[in-house]
């Protein structure tokens, strides 16, 4: 219990959405990134229409990596899936994936999605991205219902008067 | 000291506090989680659906899952490793806070399984202690003091009833409801409204139901919802103790002198009442047991009979869907369809008994239901194309869009009973110990094959109705897996000490003043979900409890 709970504040302190991501090329560390800067082009890669919308789902990540619902492994996948994905990136194109034209974004998420690890990162920045944009509007994302009212949907009464965290 | 310490405070322990509370004796309720009222309730689907709220985290209190084979090989599986919950509700009310509240009584059949439809090879059937005639007036009870709308209707296996009809009427529907009793109609089935435990008008110091479009895993804001907290525990003196986990009964050879529990923070407090009322859903009322073991009962209190634990059941069948397309009805059909807010109500009984080959089975029921409205679960589904690959960008967004506006969803749930087998048990853990330090609760799983046979045969007639209304891309699934929320039996009742835990009252056999009244006792389960059998049992053992403590 007291490991848990200490693995769990060290992890918090590292500040995660701008904390480094160290991404290899091979043995060799090619370059250093934040998981924020990939995270926003990649929602946007994946789910374009948000940003149609002007939902910003990028801020929602970091309600989910605060979570006490959330578990840490469940973080430490997102983390560890922008590392990956940018290794990709270094792989196939020698730089990172925030800095890759979208034709070559596309051809890294077709090549990842094919891996066990690549289809579960996407499905699940998928489902973040969907909570972000569906989810009550007192979360911050779903401006103005813009993400209900895309989908003719009304949400339920009562609506919450404080995020659960 | 308390007359009655009841330990949970669903739809077993409820009915106990209120009637006892109200007839005067000094009732306490044990709860591990925390109290809501109506003003605390929201449609927060990030909060309710996705963070799972009202349950306890795995990474806190987890139960360790062996799924078994036909040739007794079994897997293991580690329920937080592998995401697999099986709590369902930890706050005062229980998981009724937040069922459907779909309510269909047991028929006198359920009562004697094997005598009526024989041995089934390799399950464990039997008669219940008792039969439907007993349970009948408090099958009426709830209806009345828990609030049970709908109507009844004549078909072949409609159970006697003591009242002609439900206190209180039918639920308002969705026009598709018409569809689907045109095509019963056709195919001579008889379509029935779903009877609720949801109240149709203001009623019983409660508000009727207002349409909210968010009923089933959400907690109800305006008491319509037949909850054990609104309905008997929010109206009553009993006094209720949250944040109280009870890790263990003491005895000694009689009785039970206390109950221990734990708060959030590791605190230790006990307890001292004349009658210990044990209902914290069938898998937890085992564990404690197990886990209250003494020099006077080794192996589990109240387990002289080695029976404790033993022949859990859950309801075995399973679901299907088909959905409904605007390309192939017209704009009145269309807007008929989209209505939502207003139920769909609609169940299937006619092959609650049915033959085969010669051969009499005991069948079940098919509620009918529109998908869950929750917005984030439905878009999600549409997350991969027809060969299965996941779509993102344009492609996803346009089917998320058509199918989300353009069409809808109607799913049903087949009931059926899940036969208990040897192979199907509670135990607990030595190793795994939850966040209390208390050994883990272990859940056997097995299905008996004819559990399956008959899902099949029902969700086949469900499929007939869904394509004969004009529903497109129907399909079901009948398996083996459990439902949670469907959960009996570890404590079976009966009349004979060594083949069961507890007396046709459900008090212990080896224990002068211990009670177990969730839906531990049921030795079968009957093919219907288990709340209204739950709470009716359990104002019939208030009775019998209110006569021995004024002796």
């Amino acid at each position: 219990m007291i490991t848990h709970l200490s693995s769990r504040r060290n992890f918090l302190k590292a500040g995660f959405l701008s904390s480094a991501v160290f991404v290899m090329s091979g043995c060799e560390l090619f370059s250093i990134t934040t998981p924020q800067d990939t995270i926003k082009v990649l929602q946007n890669d994946l789910f374009p229409k948000a940003k149609e919308l002007g939902i910003s789902t990028t801020s929602y990540m970091s309600i989910i990596l605060h979570h006490s619902r959330v578990s840490d492994e469940d973080k430490r996948f997102i983390k560890n899936g922008v590392k990956w994905l940018n290794e990709e990136a270094v792989k196939m194109y020698k730089t990172n994936y925030v800095k890759l034209l979208s034709t070559q974004r596309e051809k890294v998420l077709k090549s990842i999605v094919q891996t066990q690890w690549g289809e579960s990162f996407m499905y699940n920045m998928n489902s973040y991205l969907f909570e972000a944009m569906l989810g009550d509007p007192i979360y911050g994302s779903n401006n103005k219902e813009a993400g209900w009212n895309w989908l003719e949907f009304k949400g339920g009464e009562p609506r919450p008067k404080e995020m659960y965290l | 000291m308390y007359d009655v310490c009841i330990i949970g405070s669903g739809a077993g322990g409820s009915p106990i506090a209120y009637e006892l509370s109200k007839a005067g004796f000094k009732v306490v309720v044990l709860e591990k989680g925390e109290n809501y009222t109506e003003d605390d309730f929201n449609k927060d689907e990030l909060a309710v659906s996705r963070r799972d709220m009202f349950t306890p985290p795995l990474n806190e209190q987890k139960h360790i899952i062996n799924e078994y084979k036909e040739d007794g090989s079994f897997t293991r599986y580690d329920g937080e490793k592998a995401g697999w919950n099986f709590w369902n509700g930890s706050l005062v009310g229980g998981s009724s806070n937040l069922m459907s509240g779909y309510f269909h009584r047991l028929k006198p059949n359920d009562f004697k399984l094997k005598s009526v439809y024989g041995e089934v090879e390799g399950a464990n059937v039997v008669d219940w202690a008792i039969s439907y005639e007993d349970l009948e007036p408090y099958y009426t009870k709830v209806e009345k003091v828990i609030g049970v709308s709908g109507s009844v209707i004549k078909h072949k296996h409609q159970e006697p009833r003591s009242t002609a009809d439900f206190p209180y009427p039918e639920l308002q529907t969705n026009g598709v409801t018409r569809w689907f009793d045109k095509a019963c109609d056709a195919l001579g089935y008889a379509s029935m409204p779903t009877p609720r435990a949801v109240l149709s008008q203001d009623a019983l110091g409660r508000n009727g139901c207002y349409y909210s479009n968010f009923c089933g895993s959400y907690g109800c804001a305006s008491g319509a919802k037949g909850s054990a907290r609104a309905a008997l525990l929010q109206k009553c003196s009993a006094k209720i103790v949250t944040d109280a986990f009870v890790y263990k009964l003491n005895s000694d050879k009689d009785r039970i002198t206390k109950a221990y529990y734990y708060t959030k923070l590791g605190f230790a407090h006990s307890i001292e009442a004349k009658i210990f009322v044990l209902s914290a859903q069938a898998i937890e009322s085992s564990r404690l047991l197990l886990n209250s073991k003494n020099r006077f009962f080794p192996n589990g209190l109240a387990n002289s009979s080695g029976e404790l634990g033993k022949n859990l059941i859950f309801s075995a069948g399973g679901s299907g869907t088909g959905r409904f397309i605007f390309e192939n009805l017209t704009k009145e059909q269309q807007e008929e369809l989209m209505q939502v807010g207003v139920f769909f109500n609609r169940s299937l009984q006619d092959w609650y008994d049915y033959e085969d080959d010669g051969k009499k089975y005991k069948g079940g029921t098919i509620d009918f239901l529109f998908e869950h409205q929750n917005i984030i679960s439905r878009v999600l589904r549409e997350s991969y194309d027809d060969n299965g690959n996941l779509l993102w960008g344009e492609a996803l967004a346009n089917k998320v869009h058509k199918r989300l506006t353009t069409s809808r969803v109607l799913t049903f749930e087949v009931f059926n009973d899940w036969l208990p087998t040897d192979k199907c048990f509670v135990g607990v853990d030595e190793t795994v110990k939850d966040k209390y330090g208390v050994p883990v609760g272990v859940i056997n799983l097995y299905g008996h094959p004819q559990d399956l046979k008959v899902g099949e045969h029902l969700a086949k007639k469900a499929v007939k109705v869904l394509k004969k209304m004009g529903a497109v891309e129907v399909d079901y699934s009948i398996s083996s897996s459990p439902p949670p929320n469907l959960v009996a039996g570890g404590c079976r009742f009966g009349k004979n000490p060594k083949t069961s835990v507890l007396d046709k009252n459900c008090k212990a056999h080896d224990l002068q003043n211990l009670y177990v009244t969730d839906a531990s006792f049921m030795p079968t389960g009957g093919s219907v979900p288990y709340t209204w059998t739950i709470y009716a049992n359990s104002f019939r053992v208030a009775e019998i409890i209110k006569k021995e403590l004024k002796i």
